[in-house]
């Protein structure tokens, strides 16, 4: 490796010695591992807290083992392969669903230069003129996970999931992708570590030259549509509700990964708690600032964002995304198929690239030495000004016809066509047991 | 690459563009965008009286343009940064390209006997098809579809680097690949042709992008200009060059559909809607055989003691198969293929003479051929039976007595093909022939007038059986009406004028000729 | 290229990790024969019959991977033009990516319109 002295920025990353990049990928690789477990534990904990029962406590101090003992279970299970699977295939699946999802993790900063054992070196494995096209390189990589194992299963649940997992996911790559052009714009770069320090601190603008104020430096602020775009195209990437469409079990059983039992099925439910780890750290780099003390702390403690404490901060904002996660599932049904491409192509996908140009105009106007605050001032009156004219317009059509007004459609007298299959009435009174004239209301219990 | 570095990272500058040069591109480009947003916000009953005349309108101010800035006498250079080379040979091919399309647009706009599928997503015999063809709609797409591929067309030859070039190829290729999958009737026929063309199309594509890479190898650019100056360094090496050369030759000797890269032609001829194969056969043979010009002329000039028995072997047995092979066919549009295939090997043969003259007479031919070869294409969807065009030469007997007149032309038209003296099909191959003979491509030249004569046969046999033989009872009728007339008789005037009196346009030839290619 | 030595070394780890996990399931449990268990599983029911090399599936799915390749190749273009934008002189760099755009833009309304965004 060559010597790292007198190097800065990207060409400093590629001068750790051996062992220190092995370190670090067994490291990281150990970090993900237990990540996903204490993920599962969270998960598990804060949706039986927020559905009002304690959730897993038996397995150690607050049920913390339980992911283990759940881990250990799953690979003493019996590997069922089906007769009629693709066995080559149905193997090469679930590694390639797990492999990529550990990857991208590579290139996510922890923290600054720190020092180990005598060499100065920065916290985060790599970073790449293009790291941010290795996450969405990498994501588009472990779609083939999950579509080969859709194909290899030769079962129509397994077909019809993973047909429509690739397909959501491709379908939300896309106003992924594009949420990322803004910061893009704003760093001037690809690489992760300087995605970071661009957002270390704001400028300053003047309002009419009446004063001036300290503008806020993080993306998340600073580009909040490209934000707001980003964590819900994180839900649909990482398949998870409300999103969750190609292992909705009402209709698909498991999706993809019916077919698969013990250790394999875990590869792919470890790749799904990684990729939640490293969208989210992805959203904290991009974002929030990376590793970076929030606002407050920073002002008050010079200190904050040297030495090892950052890595406190990212961890601090890593668990707030993944309890957003958590907490979503617990509040959030299912959204419909058809609701969720619509969503991905028909809103995300312009309403990014319309805040693209404005983003880049702006940015060209302000390069070219105009003074954007005063068409910020005037673009937030005219958005005022629409929305204020559309609440009067509400304000004179009156309240729209709601559903209760409308009158209930007449129900047929005949519900079955003749020749159907014989379906008992819906509505139809249950009966439990043999005591005849008990009867429990439908929907009750 | 810090902070820093990206603050002195070199400015970008605007790199030249200059509009006004591509103008008759933009314009056609720019009426197939609007023509998909008609596509996209026009219902579906009034498409077709947006989309022809937007289509017409587009081409001709396009031609317009292309005329004045032909007969202006400004400087002229490649524009865009160096990328689109915008000379007398360009404009004159264009402005061909831009004619012929219109005449060919003139077909595909007809409506009193569409060749297009009303609902191309429908399966072959399905009711979904059914009912589109009784909804009595058309797929309105067909209209920026041919405008991208003109637009392709326009580009093709015009192209000053590789890449830009493989650009053209493609916006040329993909909408053609589509267009010959909507004919209405025979559909699996033409689906099946669709099919053969992209694949064999992205086959050639693929040869013609790693001659690109292999030329890149030896002269460090795409530019044509800066590939023809290290040739004369003639540095570098020679194994990468002769190669490239080589694949980038396939690409284009597909297009033009030269033997052996031929035998997509018949089948793609006789599948797609016959306005289609008017199309490719006119404008598709005019822009290929541009680029070729263009590729040889500009950057392996130096070369072309290399490139010419390969050129010569091509050309020979492109003229010979095309010739021997047509006389065994029995569907009018394949033995029109054919007679295709031969014709590329008579434009090769200017081609191989490298010269002024070569390339004047060159452009001359593609200019005659083009309006020949619409002409003949609109009268073979004229001739219709219930079951759509007669398309099998048995059914054309006894034309001649039933309609004298459409017979007539259409002889006339094979005459051209045939190159009989006061038609453009002479002029042009006179003029081809006396460039080659001058260039010392002698026996080529015999070869070519060898094969005219073959050809001759079966032009001949053809008009025999449409005057000398008894029409069958159920023989097909001519349908005539005013879209296609016009077509066949903008397509008999050029015929008749560029054989009778081919001096103007021999002129405008030479004139493009003497300004050369830019660099 | 020494940057992407880590990422070459956490990707064998990371393979290394899968596999090594994939061939171990298939050694470590049980193995009890059922003849059930080796059929695809619907749910109790008789599996469907599927066809030899998978059939075919709608064609929505193929719109959707054709509608993300242009979109795809749209987000290649913009990338390299944000990373270099502030070099962009003048609104050259900015009046080009809007042509670009739009001209997307065009495509995606046509494909809106004429439904092929819509799911049923």
């Amino acid at each position: 490796m060559t010597p790292c002295t007198g190097k800065e920025g990207l060409a400093f990353f590629g001068c750790d010695p051996w062992w220190l990049i092995l370190g670090k990928g067994v490291v990281i690789f150990a970090f993900l591992l237990l990540s996903v477990l204490m993920c599962v534990w969270a998960e598990r904990r804060v949706i039986g807290r927020m559905q009002l029962r304690p959730g897993p406590n038996r397995a150690g101090p607050f049920g913390l083992l339980q992911p283990l003992a759940d881990g250990i279970k799953g690979a003493l299970k019996e590997d069922i392969v089906p007769r009629k699977v693709d066995k080559f295939i149905f193997f090469l699946a679930p590694v390639l669903a797990a492999t990529p999802a550990l990857i991208s993790f590579a290139i996510i900063p922890l923290g600054p230069v720190v020092s180990i054992a005598g060499h100065k070196t920065p916290l985060q494995l790599t970073d790449l003129p293009v790291a941010v096209l290795l996450v969405l390189a990498m994501s588009s990589v472990g779609v083939y996970g999950v579509v080969l194992a859709g194909w290899a299963s030769r079962s129509p649940y397994a077909l019809l999931g993973g047909l429509r997992s690739s397909a959501q996911v491709i379908s939300y790559e896309i106003a992924m992708g594009l949420s990322f052009v803004a910061v893009f714009l704003y760093a001037g770069s690809l690489s992760t570590s300087q995605i970071v320090s661009a957002q270390a601190g704001g400028g300053t603008a003047s309002f009419f030259g009446l004063f001036t104020f300290d503008t806020p430096s993080w993306n998340a602020i600073v580009l909040f549509p490209s934000f707001v775009i980003y964590v819900f195209t994180m839900m649909g990437e990482s398949n998870r509700i409300p999103f969750d469409l190609p292992e909705g079990e009402g209709e698909l059983v498991a999706g993809y990964h019916t077919e698969y039992s013990s250790l394999k099925f875990l590869m792919f439910y470890l790749a799904e708690y990684i990729n939640m780890v490293t969208l989210s750290a992805l959203a904290t780099t991009l974002f929030l600032g990376g590793w970076r003390a929030p606002a407050p702390i920073s002002t008050v403690w010079p200190g904050a964002n040297s030495g090892w404490w950052p890595l406190l901060w990212f961890l601090g904002k890593l668990v707030l995304f993944i309890f957003f996660f958590i907490w979503l599932r617990g509040s959030l049904p299912r959204v419909r198929y058809d609701q969720l491409m619509k969503l991905g192509w028909k809103v995300l996908m312009p309403v990014s690239l319309g805040w693209i140009l404005l983003v880049a105009t702006l940015r060209a106007l302000r390069n070219n030495g105009a003074d954007t605050s005063a068409y910020l001032v005037v673009a937030g009156a005219v958005v005022l000004a629409l929305l204020a004219g559309s609440f009067v317009w509400d304000a004179i059509k009156g309240p729209p016809p709601s559903a209760a007004d409308e009158p209930e459609p007449e129900r047929p007298a005949e519900p079955e066509p003749a020749g159907a299959f014989p379906v008992p009435p819906l509505d139809a009174p249950h009966y439990h047991g043999s005591h005849h004239g008990k009867e429990v209301p439908s929907g009750l219990h | 690459m810090n902070s820093v570095s990206v603050l002195a990272a070199p400015e970008i500058h605007a790199p030249p563009v200059e509009f006004s040069q591509l103008a008759p591109m933009l314009i056609v480009f720019g009426a197939a965008i609007v023509g998909v947003l008609a596509e996209a916000f026009v219902a579906r009953p009034a498409r077709y009286a947006v989309q022809f005349p937007l289509a017409l309108v587009g081409l001709a101010a396009a031609f317009c343009w292309t005329l004045w800035l032909g007969f202006s006498e400004k400087p002229q250079h490649a524009a865009a940064d160096g990328a689109v080379a915008v000379d007398g040979p360009t404009l004159f091919i264009q402005g061909t390209i831009l004619v012929l399309a219109m005449l060919s647009l003139l077909l595909i706009a007809e409506r009193a006997q569409d060749a297009f599928t009303a609902q191309a997503a429908a399966l072959p015999g399905s009711e979904a098809e059914q009912e589109s063809m009784a909804d009595g709609g058309i797929q309105t797409e067909i209209f920026p579809l041919t405008l991208f591929a003109v637009g392709g067309m326009m580009l093709f030859p015009a192209a000053n680097d590789l890449l830009t070039m493989f650009v053209g190829l493609e916006v040329m290729s993909l909408p053609l690949y589509l267009l010959c999958g909507l004919a209405r009737r025979r559909r699996l026929l033409s689906q099946e042709a669709a099919v053969k063309y992209f694949l064999l199309g992205a086959f050639s594509s693929a040869f013609f992008l790693y001659g690109t890479a292999l030329l890149y190898g030896y002269a460090g650019s795409v530019r044509l200009s800066a590939i023809s100056a290290a040739l004369s360094r003639s540095g570098g090496s020679e194994t990468l060059l002769l190669a490239g050369v080589a694949l980038l030759s396939v690409g284009l000797l597909f297009k033009i559909g030269a033997v052996p890269f031929h035998p997509w032609k018949p089948d793609v001829y006789q599948g797609a809607p016959t306005p289609i194969t008017a199309l490719m056969a006119s404008c598709t043979v005019v822009a290929a055989v541009g680029a070729a010009l263009r590729v040889f002329y500009v950057a392996f000039e130096t070369l072309r003691w290399d490139w010419r028995p390969m050129m010569w072997g091509v050309a020979i047995l492109t003229m010979m198969v095309g010739a021997i092979v047509a006389i065994t066919q029995t569907d009018i549009k394949r033995m029109l293929a054919y007679s295709s295939i031969a014709h590329g090997g008579f434009l090769l043969t200017g081609i191989v003479a490298t010269s002024e003259s070569g390339l004047s007479a060159t452009l001359f031919y593609l200019a005659a051929y083009g309006f020949t070869t619409v002409g003949a294409f609109a009268i073979v969807t004229m001739v219709r039976d219930t079951t759509g065009e007669a398309g099998h030469l048995g059914r054309w007997a006894g034309l001649g007595r039933r309609s004298p007149v459409i017979a007539g032309i259409f002889a006339f038209f094979l005459l051209a093909f045939a190159g009989i003296p006061l038609t453009s099909g002479f002029t042009g191959k006179f003029a081809v022939f006396q460039a080659a003979a001058d260039g010392g491509a002698v026996p080529l030249v015999i070869v070519g007038v060898l094969s005219s004569a073959i050809a001759a046969f079966f032009y001949v046999r053809v008009i025999v059986v449409m005057f000398f033989s008894e029409p069958e009872p159920d023989a097909p009728s001519v349908v005539t009406t005013a879209t296609t007339a016009t077509a066949v008789a903008l397509g008999l005037t050029a015929t008749v004028v560029l054989g009778v009196l081919p001096q103007p346009m021999l002129d405008l030839a030479g004139q493009a000729a003497t300004q050369l290619f830019v660099r | 290229m020494d940057l992407y030595i880590p990422v070459v070394v956490l990707g064998v780890l990371a393979f290394g990790f899968a596999a090594f996990s994939v061939v171990m399931g298939s050694l470590t449990g049980p193995k009890r024969w059922n003849r059930a268990k080796l059929d695809a599983y619907e749910c109790g029911i008789e599996p469907t019959p599927q066809p030899v090399g998978g059939g075919r599936f709608p064609v929505k799915y193929y719109l959707t991977a054709m509608l993300f390749i242009v979109f795809d190749i749209e987000i290649i273009f913009l990338y390299p033009w944000a990373v270099a934008f502030d070099q962009f002189r003048g609104l050259f760099g900015l009046i080009e990516m809007a042509l670009f755009i739009v001209t997307v833009l065009v495509a995606y309304a046509y494909v809106w319109r004429r439904g092929g965004l819509e799911w049923d």
